[in-house]
């Protein structure tokens, strides 16, 4: 096999994990801080993708559009994370991890539908901008320009989210939230709060992956359901609550589907649900994933 | 000199009464029905196959209607493109608007479930854009006619094209590209079979399976371009088709690797002209540049364009004009507007279409019309990207032979 066609499968399996990092990030942030398992997350990130779409068309005229639209669905999505969590989650952070699902899973549903109302059946396209409309050749392997931001992206928010926890006060009052609530919340720090902006936070990346996601191809209804199941892989390969974890299974997940394609075509999505399941017999909190919430 | 009065009395009633009688004759309407899916999916076909079918009117109206004394009146209902919804507003066609002929649909699925209503109240029926064989290939009614090239016809076709293109450019490998699941898988494998029978030197390097639905299609990108195939052969549900063309262009894979599978209607060349990659092999029904040295195609791009602020007609738009000529070439040669006269008189028939000379099949009223393949590329002449190379698979070399028609009815009625 020559060097520049695994080196470019090399790089679509990292697009592929970054995207679903993004993702699964947010999805395994609010699991690890608030431990509620969000079902809708992957809805909330194609409301994302909808609301890019939108922005785009409003300002279509414009070169920028795109690179504007991304941030500002990311913010949108961030605001409808963050009404979600005051009106529904709240009231349910004591509630049994089974009727989370059933209620973020009624959310997704409701979700869904409040898609189809808003933006209709039909697919919605981006235009990219002619800058990112050509590849670029790596080692003479052809790459999607557009995909190197969005490794660019997927590496910046898991530097981000990282600093984040290391070095700043609010950072470590979360990852102290992970381990004891009760301990936190005995300093006087208000864990409600807490929750709502760890929650928003988590949306908003959600957001950011779904403006991402929706330069890369149309935005249709159901993308949400297709995406969700991989990152439930990701975060139980990873470990729930792990930053390091849900990067790595990511990358994991995103390179054996690659390079299954070429191997075992017919078992390339196969793989990934056999890794998952193993590492749930084996080692239920993960790769990087601590078992004190296992 | 009483009786002589008594005669002229009587003789001037006869005539009086001869003569209104006639006049009210000749004034009789055509009810011409038409249902199609002007909300869901198949909103735009079904647009521009309207605008297809009232140019059609037009034109014969405009020479006084169906043999020159019945004026064609048309009634069109919304079927939402749902099945339930179909049968209820052709009972209406039918019941309430006394339609003697109804032309419908985008979905395969509702004119399957308008065939029995046509077949039980002795009504015409004519598919003109859909295609599912099964509308006239099983549960056979003498009231349904079909004009437009079926599901059997299209993928022999592809198969037929690829074959000649792989001959022509000495193409000896290529890779299939399907969705997971049932059609992907199906269809797929009617595919290999075809053109192991129409270019047995070609072989399957590769067969890859995106789920339905995928959302990133860029491993299967790079692996395809890696692998160096031939052409690529792809089966992608419609949603999963325009994704993987918008992530496919900007590696540059339709400049590298042929790309055969997707159809593209007038309708895609237009609305998508901006966007469409060229190059792309491309199935088509009955695009209008195709026969372009027909007269009557000339006439009806010419007369479609002057009705609608210079657009070209579609695919849809053609096949809907080709209905109401079929259906009047079948009146005449009936002499009469009778429609049980009329469907007797359209089994077998020859029929001058914009799409040429072609015959209803006795066995299953389905149009002997051409398939048409090509490569997406720009022309000239017109503002949008057109099908080049255009290869046309007439229907001798795509329809399905008689006696798999007998077996399949046979095999039905077990």
């Amino acid at each position: 096999m020559e060097f520049t066609f695994i080196f470019s499968q090399f790089i679509s399996g990292l697009t592929y994990g970054m995207m679903l990092f993004l993702v699964a990030s947010g999805l395994s942030l609010i699991f690890g801080v608030m431990n509620i398992l969000n079902f809708a997350h992957a809805t909330l990130w194609l409301i994302g993708a909808y609301l890019c779409f939108t922005f785009w068309s409003l300002m279509q005229s414009y070169e920028v559009a795109l690179w504007v639209s991304i941030p500002l669905a990311a913010l949108a999505t961030g605001a409808v994370g963050w009404i979600s969590e005051v009106v529904l989650i709240k009231h349910i952070y004591k509630r049994e991890l089974h009727e989370q699902l059933l209620i973020t899973y009624a959310m997704a549903l409701i979700f869904g539908d409040l898609i189809k109302i808003t933006w209709g059946p039909t697919d919605r396209l981006i235009v990219r901008p002619p800058i990112i409309q050509k590849p670029i050749h790596l080692f003479g392997a052809p790459i999607d320009s557009y995909f190197i931001f969005v490794i660019l992206i997927g590496f910046a928010v898991a530097i981000g989210l990282w600093c984040f926890l290391k070095f700043t006060k609010y950072g470590h009052i979360v990852k102290a939230a992970v381990f004891s609530r009760e301990m936190v919340s005995a300093l006087g720090i208000p864990i409600p709060k807490i929750y709502t902006w760890v929650f928003t936070m988590g949306i908003f990346i959600a957001g950011l992956a779904g403006g991402a996601q929706s330069a890369i191809g149309s935005v249709t209804l159901g993308m949400d359901m297709a995406i969700i199941i991989q990152a439930f892989c990701v975060v139980v390969i990873g470990g729930f609550g792990s930053l390091m974890g849900t990067l790595v299974g990511s990358l994991i997940v995103g390179e054996i589907f690659s390079f299954a394609i070429l191997l075992w075509p017919d078992g390339a999505m196969v793989l990934i649900f056999v890794i998952t399941a193993v590492i749930l017999i084996v080692r239920p909190w993960g790769l990087f994933g601590t078992p004190l919430r296992a | 000199m009483k009786s002589k009065f008594l005669c002229i009395v009587i003789v001037l009633t006869v005539f009086f009464v001869l003569v209104g009688f006639s006049i009210a004759k000749a004034a009789e309407p055509y009810h011409l029905g038409v249902a199609l899916g002007f909300t869901g999916t198949g909103t735009l076909y079904s647009k521009d196959q309207l605008e297809g079918i009232q140019v059609a009117v037009d034109e014969i109206n405009a020479k006084g209607g169906f043999l020159g004394k019945h004026p064609i009146k048309i009634f069109h209902q919304d079927t939402q493109t749902k099945p339930d919804v179909a049968v209820r507003t052709v009972k209406d066609l039918i019941l309430r608007d006394k339609v003697r002929a109804v032309v419908s649909e985008y979905s395969s699925a509702c004119a399957v479930a308008v065939k029995p209503i046509a077949r039980e109240y002795k009504v015409l029926h004519i598919a003109a854009i859909s295609n599912s064989e099964n509308i006239t290939k099983i549960d056979y009614s003498p009231y349904t006619f079909q004009v437009v090239p079926n599901t059997y016809m299209q993928a022999k076709a592809a198969a037929y094209a690829v074959a000649q293109m792989a001959k022509k450019n000495n193409w000896k490998e290529y890779i299939t590209l399907a969705s997971d699941y049932e059609w992907g898988r199906s269809t797929q494998k009617e595919v290999i079979e075809n053109l192991k029978k129409t270019a047995p030197f070609l072989k399957v390097k590769k067969e890859l399976w995106p789920k339905l639905g995928e959302t990133q299609f860029s491993s299967f990108i790079t692996s395809m371009m890696g692998m160096k195939p031939d052409f690529v052969y792809a089966c992608l549900a419609s949603k999963d088709n325009v994704t993987f063309t918008e992530q496919a262009k900007p590696y540059g894979f339709f400049d590298k690797i042929p790309y055969v599978g997707s159809m593209q209607s007038v309708t895609e060349l237009i609305t998508e002209a901006k966007t469409l990659p060229r190059g792309l092999v491309a199935i088509a029904r009955a695009p209008f540049f195709a026969h372009m040295d027909i007269p009557m195609m000339q006439n009806f791009v010419k007369n479609y364009r002057a009705k609608y602020s210079g657009k070209y007609p579609s695919d849809w738009a053609v096949m809907g004009y080709d209905a109401v000529y079929a259906l009047k070439q079948g009146i005449e040669k009936a002499g009469t507007i009778d429609t049980e006269k009329v469907k007797d008189a359209m089994k077998g028939l020859t029929v001058d279409l914009t799409r040429g000379k072609l015959q209803f099949r006795p066995i299953d009223n389905q149009l002997r019309c051409s398939s048409y393949v090509g490569v997406v590329g720009d022309d000239p002449r017109y503002p949008f990207p057109i099908l080049k190379d255009l290869i046309e698979i007439k229907a001798a070399d795509s329809e399905r032979p008689e006696a798999e028609i007998v077996a399949a009815r046979q095999a039905e009625k077990k």
